[in-house]
């Protein structure tokens, strides 16, 4: 029996997508079995940002009206073994789905992959409650802005409220430069604020919209510093120990260049 | 040259601690309001009490958290008819 996450946030913008689409590859180059659904029903992007979009034949919506085998509607991701693709219908909206359809859904896959990644659309209405009704575990998205982490503390208090557990979070866009001239929350501030675990910080990176426009997930590119943020996510979220290493905020270059720069 | 010397020793505190705290204010505030049930209950305790002392409709009773400055201050809004008579043997 697999695990189903929902990768959820409140605000929109914050990089659900992009985690889930990296996450999901990650772990499938880790050599998992792994299915990504995107559950932003009307508003679906996880298969382009995956480079998947030319692909989609069918989608959740036309295995909930019975035109196709769950299976069936299933893309293989043909860069690495184990990932596929559920992808959401474009024509349909959130509410002509039922949350119990998509936990169905949701557990039927969880049968035959190690791990079902649920790409959540922002807000707290029914697309959230559609992408988390059959999800055992949650990955909370945000960055370090004051909006995101209050829309992500009202997020957690609904995971919670619906016995969703462990809640772990990832903290998306970080700048150690902005955290070093004291313009950015650090990880402690965000953590002492969110009163979950951290899963991962990932840095602000050009490579991530580069990636995106290419539809080639970050991960496949060893160097970047978001691509090995996300691949130790991965293996944080398959049970390895994996530190989350000091970013490198204070050097001793940057303490001089930020002790003149600070009060911003 | 006055600008950064300020600049350089002024107190003026990070935007970064300024988000953490009006943070943590605005998301306690948040999570009593998302839990309305906690003002009901304590509506009815507060007003069980109060009934051994006053007189009065529990209907008219008004409730409210308010921020002030950095603390909470609960504020109830009791409009009594009368105090009941405390000491009987008087
Ligand atoms: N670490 C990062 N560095 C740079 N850009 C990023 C990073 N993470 C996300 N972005 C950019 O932010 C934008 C929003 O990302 P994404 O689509 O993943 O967010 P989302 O939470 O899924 O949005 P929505 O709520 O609309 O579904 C994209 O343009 C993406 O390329
Ligand atoms: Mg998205």
């Amino acid at each position: 029996m697999g695990k189903i996450i929902v990768v959820t946030s409140g605000k929109g913008g914050v990089g659900k997508t992009t985690s889930t689409a990296n996450l999901g590859t990650a772990l499938a180059l880790l050599g998992k079995t792994v299915v990504v659904v995107d559950a932003d029903v009307g508003l679906r992007n996880l298969d382009i940002v995956m480079g998947l979009e030319s692909r989609i034949v069918y989608t959740s919506m036309d295995v909930i009206e019975k035109q196709c085998e769950l299976s069936k509607a299933l893309v293989k991701d043909r860069r690495v073994d184990g990932l596929t693709l559920l992808a959401a219908s474009q024509k349909n909206n959130k509410d002509d789905m039922q949350p119990e359809e998509m936990k169905a859904i949701c557990e039927k896959l969880g049968e035959t992959h190690d791990y079902v990644l649920v790409d959540s659309p922002a807000g707290i209405e029914r697309g959230f409650s559609n992408a988390s009704a059959g999800a055992d575990e949650a990955i909370v998205v945000t960055t370090p802005d004051v909006s995101a982490i209050r829309d992500a503390d009202r997020i957690i208090g609904l995971l919670q409220h619906a016995g969703i557990e462990p809640i772990n979070l990832i903290l998306n866009r970080f700048s150690p430069q902005l955290v070093g001239s004291g313009s950015m929350m650090d990880q402690d501030d965000v953590l002492d604020i969110l009163n979950i675990d951290l899963l991962g910080i990932v840095p602000e990176d050009p490579g991530v919209i580069t990636s995106t426009n290419r539809g080639i997930p970050l991960v496949y590119e060893d160097a970047s510093p978001g691509s090995q943020a996300y691949m130790r996510i991965a293996r944080r979220v398959t049970g390895q120990r994996i530190p989350i290493p000091e970013l490198e905020q204070r050097g001793f270059l940057s303490n001089i260049v930020n002790w003149f720069t600070r009060n911003r | 040259m006055n600008i950064s010397i300020k600049r350089l020793f002024g107190r003026k505190p990070k935007s970064s601690n300024i988000a953490k705290q009006r943070l943590k204010l605005v998301i306690t505030q948040d999570r009593l309001d998302v839990d309305d049930r906690f003002m009901t209950r304590l509506h009815h305790e507060l007003a069980e009490v109060l009934a051994k002392y006053f007189e009065f409709s529990v209907n008219s009773v008004q409730m409210s958290l308010k921020q002030e400055g950095n603390s909470y201050v609960l504020v109830a809004d009791i409009p009594y008819k009368k105090f009941h008579d405390t000491n009987p043997r008087r």
